[in-house]
């Protein structure tokens, strides 16, 4: 005949017992195998959750969040945050996938007001960013070197480009959507190929000055967010994805 | 200071906390980190309704497993899938996690989310008894019996292979 009941048993496994209800199990533990292999079952899955949970309080924590906490005082500008996400399918997806193609750009930044121009020409006849190849634009000079080397995952906030999502497109090519902080800022999606970084889409992302308080969190251009989603296959690459591709050539 | 401020930086060092709790309510990591960010977002909003006698580690707890229910709902409403989805969502992320934690994470994931979420308060997060069901105003007889239908259930489930 077993006096102790599971309710009381369970108190004694997660510390609610006081002192005198505590002793009472002691002793019957010593007496009744049965009672502590059961107390032995209940402890061993505590310990099996805290070993499958615990990990998380090391990992770091991803600048997304932290982010949302320091505060918005015009003396500490928001650090640059863009960040890869993995756009996942359902539920708290659904949000991420909303969230996640933001633009998180420091200080003054880029808003959202998005004036789709095809391409501008004074961008690319001044500058060295863009070249053309059989008919095709694709990036050069320094917006290469960002594609090429920048991660998402370890944003530089006084780069001059940004680098959004990375993901693998429906025709196996490695794209990366960018934003190019100059004046007027310029938002585009590149994607990889043999001949280099493709510029399948360019556009004209506005620049206005905001609540210099506020981080400036500008949605994905119109067309280079559709360009995304006609491309995109799966899920955006995560930081360690992203790391890989670039490890492997973004081929 | 003004309560958004003092809560802001009150946040911060509960984040690993935080994340640990979501994990173990949303299962993978990328659902519970949208989340957090949720709960940070909704206490941010409701900051001025914390009150400093309250600990802010159970304020934002509340919030957390508040925002995890609305969401749950949401996704009830939206997709009849979602018991099948969730009951296949691996709370372990890394593929070479040893198949124990896997299963354990599987059988913690197929929890009604009532046993979930006292498994996630107390065993895991460590709340007492007292403290998990002032947060899920419930009495504590229903976060015992709770508890112990859910050890039950877990235990079965790892007993299986074992």
């Amino acid at each position: 005949m077993n006096p102790i009941d599971d309710d009381t048993l369970q108190a004694y496994v997660d510390g609610e017992l006081d002192a005198e209800g505590s002793a009472r199990i002691d002793a019957a533990l010593a007496q009744d195998e049965l009672l502590a292999s059961r107390v032995q079952q209940a402890r061993a899955l505590r310990a099996q959750l805290r070993a499958l949970f615990d990990p998380v309080l090391d990992e770091p924590v991803p600048a997304r969040l932290s982010a949302l906490l320091r505060p918005a005082s015009p003396q500490a500008p928001m650090a640059a945050t863009p960040f890869v996400a993995a756009s996942a399918r359902r539920g708290f997806g659904a949000r991420r996938r909303h969230t996640s193609r933001r633009w998180l750009v420091p200080g003054a930044a880029v808003a959202a007001s998005i004036a789709v121009l095809a391409v501008a020409l004074w961008w690319h006849a001044g500058s060295a960013l863009v070249r053309t190849h059989d008919g095709r634009q694709f990036a050069a000079g320094a917006l290469s070197h960002a594609l090429d080397q920048a991660l998402a995952s370890e944003p530089d906030p006084h780069a001059s480009i940004a680098i959004g999502l990375s993901f693998r497109g429906a025709d196996g090519h490695i794209c990366r959507t960018f934003i190019e902080r100059s004046r007027p800022a310029l938002a585009g999606l590149a994607c990889h190929d043999a001949a280099g970084w493709s510029l399948p889409v360019l556009s004209a992302a506005e620049k206005t000055e905001r609540d210099e308080l506020q981080q400036a969190a500008s949605d994905l251009p119109a067309a280079v967010q559709a360009a995304v989603d006609a491309r995109i296959r799966g899920e955006a690459f995560d930081a360690r994805q992203e790391r890989a591709a670039r490890d492997a050539g973004w081929r | 200071m003004d309560p958004s401020q003092a809560v802001r930086e009150g946040l911060l060092p509960l984040l690993p906390r935080l994340r640990r709790l979501a994990r173990a309510l949303a299962g993978q990591a990328t659902d519970a980190d949208d989340l957090v960010q949720m709960v940070l977002e909704r206490a941010l909003t409701r900051a001025a309704q914390w009150r400093p006698d309250a600990t802010l580690d159970k304020w934002v707890f509340a919030i957390a497993r508040n925002a995890w229910r609305d969401e749950l709902r949401a996704r009830n409403r939206s997709q009849r899938l979602f018991a099948e989805e969730e009951a296949g969502a691996t709370t372990a992320d890394a593929a070479s996690a040893p198949a124990q934690k896997l299963e354990l994470a599987a059988a913690l994931a197929a929890l009604p989310p009532d046993h979930r979420e006292v498994v996630a308060l107390v065993l895991v997060e460590g709340l007492s008894y007292s403290e998990a069901a002032d947060l899920l105003q419930v009495p504590v007889g229903t976060v015992t019996s709770r508890l112990a239908r859910a050890r039950a259930t877990l235990q079965a489930h790892l007993g299986k292979d074992a």
